[in-house]
């Protein structure tokens, strides 16, 4: 696999602003890629270099092999984007403002024209062409939106929050539409998000936190490195429980009538379980998610060296 | 690239009514003003002479096309504004089309519109002067006036330019159309014929681009009936008439000629657009 968005060393301030401070991290060919962070944590600025519209202070930023700030012109052709807010016009109809978008490609009115039946059928918004973007549901809006940003069949998508704002059906819908097209035409797909469960999905997360990166890996490393899963017993025969976890020396912390343990897996709840079955009431497995890795960096005070590989 | 950019914005200009409405505001309360008071008022101030009704009525249609032309580029280029304040521009700039291209179509289509509205005004004028039984003009002079529009709205938009690479918000955008829309009848010498303003204010409008707009409309639209009214009448008469209304400019005790005016309007166009691009291509930085 090669990396098609290599960045180094990347820094961007905004007067004493420190808005992204030496990043670096690269995207796979093909993969989904999600930026996780709160608002302000530097997402969009870095979105808004690799898209050649704010100049970096230092580092070095390469896609496809171009490099930002020399070939500009060839990485816009290689970048569809969808921004967080919606940027087509409210009293053209959708087939007028993608039409005047392919153009900016210097597409002839057949390639236009092509293009634009290509990518409705692709987001599934044909039936709508006709319509007046304004007019159009939030839903609606960002399919047409997705629409615009595959317009030049460019080879990397980046959505800077493509979901933010929409209702939880809307969302399912544009993820599944996203998932697909990443399936189908092994487009590289560059996401920004703060909801954790669309990185899930991703084959690579980065997390920032002010500008830093804070943690990066597979959404699985992410969650061995940040969370556990955790065996909740409850029992009516505390202090004999709490005698015979402490003898065999496992770790526990004890709130209320609750025992909690850390696991490594799941499947290591099964030998204590059936150990200590005579004493235990009830159980609960719960496995870790990203959310807690998320709340772990975000909520507590994180060394900013932690997680970095 | 740049020919579907412009047609976008054009697009925009028309398909919004209250765009379209306010870029002509300044036009209807130039013709409510003369309906209510302006009219007698200019009348009255002149002595009666042979065919005064049409000849006023040319001049009026003349101060009108010289607002049109200002105000429906002004309009225009509020769709610059609207895209760099809801961000439009990001779309644009992450695309490959260069930024030469974006500002040559976002001026393309304030030729268009401010030529489109002119004519249109053009038009409306000839339907009333029919309307009120004064004869139409005639297809020559239309043709002449379509030239004079041609170099007014590009010396319009050149301004405006200008004018815009400064603003960042809608709201500065609306509250400068409604003070230029307000400013400009007085500066150009359309409510108040500039015999009737003091020296240092005929000063000024005799410098503001757009009363050249203004003198060369009367110019063409005046000449049938200048004929008719001054005919009979001292030659000294018809000269002061040309100079108090404004069909004329004086600069330093001399007559500036119409050829003079064309030139004055090419040399503030070039002057301002190219201002317009510095300040543009600064703020790109």
């Amino acid at each position: 696999m090669t990396n098609i968005i290599e960045v180094k060393g990347l820094s961007k301030s905004f007067g004493k602003v420190k808005a992204v401070s030496d990043i670096s991290f690269y995207v796979e060919e093909g993969s989904l890629f999600s930026f996780l962070g709160t608002n302000g944590a530097g997402k969009s600025t870095t979105i808004s270099i690799l898209l050649t519209l704010l100049q970096q202070d230092k580092g070095h930023v390469t896609v496809n092999g171009y490099t930002v700030g020399q070939h500009d012109q060839a990485i816009r052709q290689e970048i569809g984007v969808v921004f967080q807010d919606s940027l087509l016009d409210p009293l053209l109809t959708v087939k007028e403002n993608l039409a005047i978008r392919a153009s900016f490609y210097g597409m002839t009115r057949q390639e236009r024209y092509a293009a634009i039946h290509r990518v409705a059928e692709v987001v599934e918004i044909a039936s709508l062409l006709n319509r007046p973007y304004g007019k159009l549901s939030g839903g609606q809006k960002r399919r047409a939106d997705i629409a615009r940003a595959l317009i030049h069949k460019p080879n990397i998508l980046i959505l800077d929050e493509p979901t933010t704002g929409l209702d939880p059906e809307s969302r399912k819908n544009i993820w599944a539409t996203i998932q697909q097209l990443q399936k189908e035409t092994g487009m590289t797909v560059f996401l920004t998000t703060h909801y954790i469960e669309e990185a899930a999905n991703s084959d690579y997360v980065v997390v920032m936190k002010e500008g830093r990166i804070v943690a990066k890996g597979t959404p699985e490393k992410l969650k061995n490195d940040y969370s556990r899963h955790r065996l909740s017993l409850s029992t009516d025969q505390a202090d004999e429980l709490r005698r015979l976890l402490t003898l065999d020396e496992f770790n526990f912390n004890e709130e209320k009538s609750l025992f909690h343990l850390p696991l490594t897996h799941t499947t290591d709840a099964i030998p204590i379980l059936t150990k200590f079955a005579p004493f235990i009431s009830s159980f609960e497995v719960k496995k870790s998610s990203l959310d807690d890795v998320f709340i772990t960096i975000n909520g507590k005070v994180v060394h900013h060296d932690a997680g970095i590989r | 690239m740049m020919l579907a950019f412009a047609k976008r914005n054009i697009l925009l200009y028309f398909r919004d009514k209250a765009t379209v409405f306010f870029s002509l505001l300044a036009v209807i309360i130039l013709v409510a003003l003369y309906v209510l008071f302006l009219g007698d008022m200019t009348a009255k101030q002149l002595p009666d002479f042979p065919a005064k009704k049409s000849l006023l009525m040319a001049w009026f249609i003349a101060g009108m096309l010289a607002i049109t032309s200002m105000t429906t580029t002004l309009g225009s280029f509020g769709i610059l504004v609207n895209d760099r304040a809801n961000k439009t521009y990001m779309d644009f700039y992450s695309s490959p089309i260069s930024r030469t291209k974006l500002v040559g179509g976002y001026i393309l289509s304030a030729l268009v519109v401010g030529f489109f509205m002119c004519l249109c005004t053009l038009i409306a004028s000839n339907l009333f002067l029919i309307v009120s039984g004064e004869s139409m003009l005639p297809f020559g002079k239309m043709i002449t006036a379509s030239g004079v529009i041609l170099l007014a709205v590009a010396a319009s938009a050149s301004m405006v330019l200008l004018l815009v690479s400064f603003f960042k918000t809608s709201n500065a955008f609306a509250a400068a159309s409604t003070v230029i829309g307000t400013l400009l009848g007085f500066l150009a010498g359309i409510y108040i014929p500039i015999g009737s303003l003091p020296d240092y204010l005929q000063t000024i409008v005799k410098l503001f681009p757009v009363s050249h707009v203004s003198a060369l409309f009367r110019q063409i639209l005046m000449e049938t009936p200048l004929i008719d009214s001054f005919t009979n009448a001292p030659a000294e008469m018809k000269e002061a008439y040309l100079f108090n209304m404004g069909v004329f400019y004086k600069m330093n005790g001399e007559k500036i000629s119409t050829l003079f005016s064309v030139f004055y309007l090419t040399a503030t166009t070039f002057v301002f657009f190219t201002l317009a691009l510095l300040v543009l291509k600064r703020k790109n930085k």
